[in-house]
C-alpha cells in the first residue's frame, strides 16, 4: 500500500440486487490533494461516498482511511475517524439557525451530555462559549456573518450550500467529501464556492474528495481527476489527460461513430 | 426612542443568556411573584377572583401544572426529536401507579419515591426507545398506539398493584420534605388548604422541569435531538449516534411523564385506568400542538389553555344555558353533554391549529413579537 495515500479506495464492488453500482473501483487520495470524481448521472459517484461513510456496505473491496478499514463501520464511527461530508441535495437541519448547524458539526468535538447540559452552569456553558468561538472562525472564513441567527431553511440555496460546507468544516475533518457543491448555482456563486474550496484545501491543508458535474470548475481546481461511467473507472489522471481522453469524451458526449 | 447600540452584544455569554432583555427579566420577576403570591391572593384579589369564578380555580391551575410537566416531556420527544408518540399516557400512568404503590404499600418517604418514580419512567422509556430506531413516522405512531392498549391491559389486570378497573388510592403517599408537609402546609402558624400548597409543589416542579429541559435543548444533546428530527441521516454522518439519542429522548421524556403521573396521582388522590387512556394521550398531543411544537413555553401555555378550558366551558354552559347543550353530565335535556362539547372543542382546536398555525400559540406570539420589533416596517 502506498503510505502517502490518506484514503485508499481499492477494488470496491457494490451491488443492489442485480444492479451493479460500482464495479472494481479503485483510487487513492494523497494527503493535501484535491481529488475529483466526474461522471454522468447514475455513474456511481455518490455511491462511492456512501461506501466511505458506512451508509452502504460494498460486497467486495476495502476502504482504508489513514490505514483503518471503514467498510462495516457505522456512519458515526466513520465520522469519529474524521471524515466530513456534504450532501448533493443538502443535509442541513433546516429549522435550526446557522450557529446551531455549525455547532452540530462540532458534535464530536464536544462532550456535554444530557446531565451536564441540563445543569448548564459550569461545564456546559464553558463548552458552548469555547466552541462558539471556533464556529466564528468558520463564519469568517466562509463569509457567513449576516446569517448567524437565521433558520437555515430560510436562507437562499447558494448560502445553504455554503453553510453545509461550513458544517462539514467545523468537524475539523481529516478529509472532506464534497458531493456536488456547486450544483444548481450560478456562475458567481460557483466561483465563490471554488474559491472557498481552494482556500480550505490550500490554507487548511484538508484533503478533499470532490464529486461534481461542473466540468469547467473541476478541471480548474482539481489536482487529479477520476472519470466514472456505469460504475466503472474509465480513466484517472491530471485534468488535462482526462479532458483529452477519448473514453471520457465518449461517455459524456456519446460515441462519435 | 430606544437606543439600538445598547443591545450590542460584546461577549458570547450575553448571547447565551436565557433572560436576555430587560423586558424578559421583568416577565421572569412577574412570574416568580405570581408563583409565590397566587395561592394566597387567588380567591380574594378582584381579578383572580373573577378568573376563579369562571372556572380557573386553584385546583384547575394545579391540573394545568401537571399537564404542563407531562407536556414538556412529550415536547422533548415529539417537538424536539420528531418522534411522534401516542403512548405518553402510559408513561404518565406508570409514574402514577408506582407512586400509589411505593407511597402506600411500601410507605416510602417523598424524597425516595419521587426519584424512584422518575427512574421507573426512565427505564420504561429506555426499553421502548430503541423501537424508534427501526420505526419512523406513521409506523412509530401505530406502535406507540399499541402501547396505550398494552398499558391499559396491564393497569386493569395487575390488580395487586393497580387495583384493577376500579383503581387505587394515592392518599397514602407522603409529601413531606423535612418538616414541610404539602398535604398539611403550615407557615408561621397559618394553615393552607391542599389546593394552595399543591400549587406551590406542582408549579415548582413545572419551573424546575422547564429549566432543565430548556438547558438540554440549548446545549449539545438538545441540538443533536433536533438534528435527528430535521435530517437523521445527515445527523449520523456528522457523528450523532441515533440509537443513543433516540433512546435517551424516550427515556427522559417518559421519566418526565412519570413525574407528571406522580403529581397527578397525589393531586387527584385516586387513580384508575381511565386516567391514562387514549383520550389522555391525545390530550397531551393536543397540548403541544396548540402550545407550539419544539418550544418549552409553548408546552406550558398549551397545558394552561387546554387544562382550564374544560372547566371554563362547564361554567359557561351552566351559567348561560347554551342551546343544545345539556347542563347535566349525562346529556339529559340537550343534544350533547358538556364533556362531549369539550371533546368537540378539543378536536376543532387541534384541526384549526394544524391548518392555520402549525407552530401553535408560541408561533403566534413569535409573529406578534416580530411585528412590534420591526414596526413600522414589515421586515
Amino acid at each position: 500500500m502506498d503510505s502517502s495515500k490518506i484514503l485508499d479506495f481499492s477494488q470496491v464492488t457494490l451491488r443492489f440486487g442485480g444492479v451493479t453500482a460500482l464495479e472494481d473501483v479503485s483510487f487513492g487520495v494523497k494527503s493535501g490533494e484535491l481529488f475529483a470524481i466526474i461522471g454522468p448521472n447514475g455513474a456511481g459517484k455518490t455511491s462511492i461516498f456512501n461506501c466511505i461513510n458506512g451508509v452502504y456496505k460494498p460486497q467486495a473491496g476495502s476502504v482504508l482511511f489513514e490505514g483503518k478499514e471503514m467498510i462495516g463501520e457505522r456512519p458515526v464511527n466513520v465520522a469519529r475517524q474524521g471524515v466530513g461530508r456534504t450532501f448533493q441535495n443538502l443535509g442541513l437541519f433546516m429549522n435550526l439557525d446557522l450557529i446551531d448547524n455549525l455547532l452540530l458539526g462540532r458534535h464530536l468535538k464536544m462532550k456535554t451530555g444530557f446531565f451536564s447540559g441540563a445543569l448548564w452552569w459550569g461545564r456546559a456553558k464553558n463548552e458552548e462559549i469555547k466552541n462558539r468561538k471556533k464556529v466564528e472562525t468558520i463564519i469568517d472564513l466562509l463569509e457567513l456573518q449576516p446569517y448567524r441567527y437565521q433558520p437555515v431553511g430560510l436562507l437562499p440555496y447558494g448560502i445553504q450550500k455554503r453553510v453545509e460546507l461550513g458544517r462539514a468544516l467545523s468537524m475539523e475533518p481529516r478529509i472532506l467529501l464534497l458531493d456536488e457543491p456547486v450544483a444548481g448555482m450560478n456562475l458567481e456563486e460557483t466561483e465563490d464556492m471554488a474559491r472557498y474550496i481552494l482556500e480550505i484545501n490550500h490554507e487548511l491543508g484538508v484533503p478533499i474528495l470532490l464529486v461534481e458535474h461542473d466540468m469547467a470548475m473541476v478541471m480548474d481546481i482539481a489536482d487529479r481527476v477520476m472519470a466514472l461511467d456505469f460504475g466503472q473507472t474509465i480513466a484517472t489522471g491530471i485534468p488535462k489527460e482526462i479532458q483529452d481522453n477519448p473514453l471520457v469524451i465518449a461517455a459524456y458526449l456519446g460515441e462519435a461513430s | 426612542m430606544s437606543n439600538p447600540s445598547k443591545d450590542l452584544k460584546v461577549r458570547y455569554q450575553q448571547d447565551l443568556m436565557l433572560w436576555r432583555t430587560p423586558l424578559l427579566r421583568i416577565g421572569l420577576l412577574t412570574l416568580i411573584a405570581l408563583y409565590i403570591l397566587s395561592p394566597i391572593i387567588w380567591e380574594t384579589f378582584p381579578v383572580t377572583k373573577f378568573l376563579s369564578d369562571v372556572g380557573l380555580t386553584m385546583t384547575t391551575l394545579n391540573y394545568a401544572g401537571v399537564f404542563a410537566v407531562g407536556a414538556i416531556g412529550l415536547n422533548l420527544l415529539t417537538g424536539y426529536t420528531g418522534q411522534v408518540s401516542l403512548g405518553h399516557s402510559v408513561f404518565v400512568g406508570a409514574g402514577a401507579y408506582f407512586t400509589a404503590y411505593a407511597g402506600t404499600t411500601w410507605d416510602l418517604p417523598f424524597l425516595i419515591w419521587l426519584p424512584c418514580s422518575l427512574l421507573v419512567g426512565f427505564l420504561i422509556g429506555f426499553i421502548v426507545g430503541p423501537l424508534a430506531l427501526r420505526l419512523r413516522g406513521n409506523y412509530l405512531v401505530v406502535v406507540t398506539l399499541g402501547l396505550v392498549f398494552l398499558g391499559d391491559h396491564i393497569f386493569r389486570n395487575w390488580k395487586s398493584v393497580t387495583g384493577g378497573s376500579t383503581g387505587v388510592s394515592v392518599t397514602g403517599a407522603s409529601l413531606k420534605i423535612g418538616s414541610i408537609d404539602f398535604r398539611n402546609l403550615e407557615i408561621f402558624g397559618h394553615e393552607f388548604e391542599k389546593s394552595q400548597s399543591f400549587f406551590w409543589l406542582i408549579w415548582g416542579f413545572v419551573a424546575i422541569v422547564a429549566l432543565l429541559v430548556k438547558n438540554i435543548v440549548r446545549t449539545r444533546p438538545g441540538r443533536a435531538l433536533q438534528a435527528v428530527r430535521d435530517r437523521d441521516i445527515a445527523a449520523e454522518i456528522i457523528g450523532v449516534d441515533l440509537l443513543h439519542y433516540k433512546t435517551m429522548a424516550f427515556a427522559i421524556s417518559s421519566s418526565i411523564a412519570a413525574l407528571a403521573g406522580a403529581l397527578f396521582g397525589v393531586l387527584q388522590s385516586f387513580i384508575s385506568p381511565i386516567d391514562f387512556g387514549l383520550l389522555v394521550a391525545i390530550q397531551y398531543i393536543a397540548i403541544i400542538i396548540l402550545g407550539g411544537m419544539g418550544t418549552i413555553h409553548g408546552s406550558i401555555i398549551g397545558a394552561f389553555v387546554l387544562g382550564s378550558l374544560p372547566r371554563f366551558v362547564e361554567n359557561i354552559s351552566r351559567d348561560y344555558d347554551l342551546p343544545g347543550v345539556s347542563g347535566d353530565e349525562g346529556g339529559i335535556g340537550g343534544m350533547i353533554s358538556i364533556s362531549s362539547l369539550n371533546h368537540i372543542i378539543y378536536g376543532i382546536l387541534i384541526a384549526a391549529f394544524l391548518l392555520l398555525e402549525p407552530r401553535g400559540i408560541a408561533g403566534i406570539w413569535m409573529r406578534v413579537k416580530t411585528y412590534f420589533k420591526t414596526w413600522p416596517f414589515s421586515y
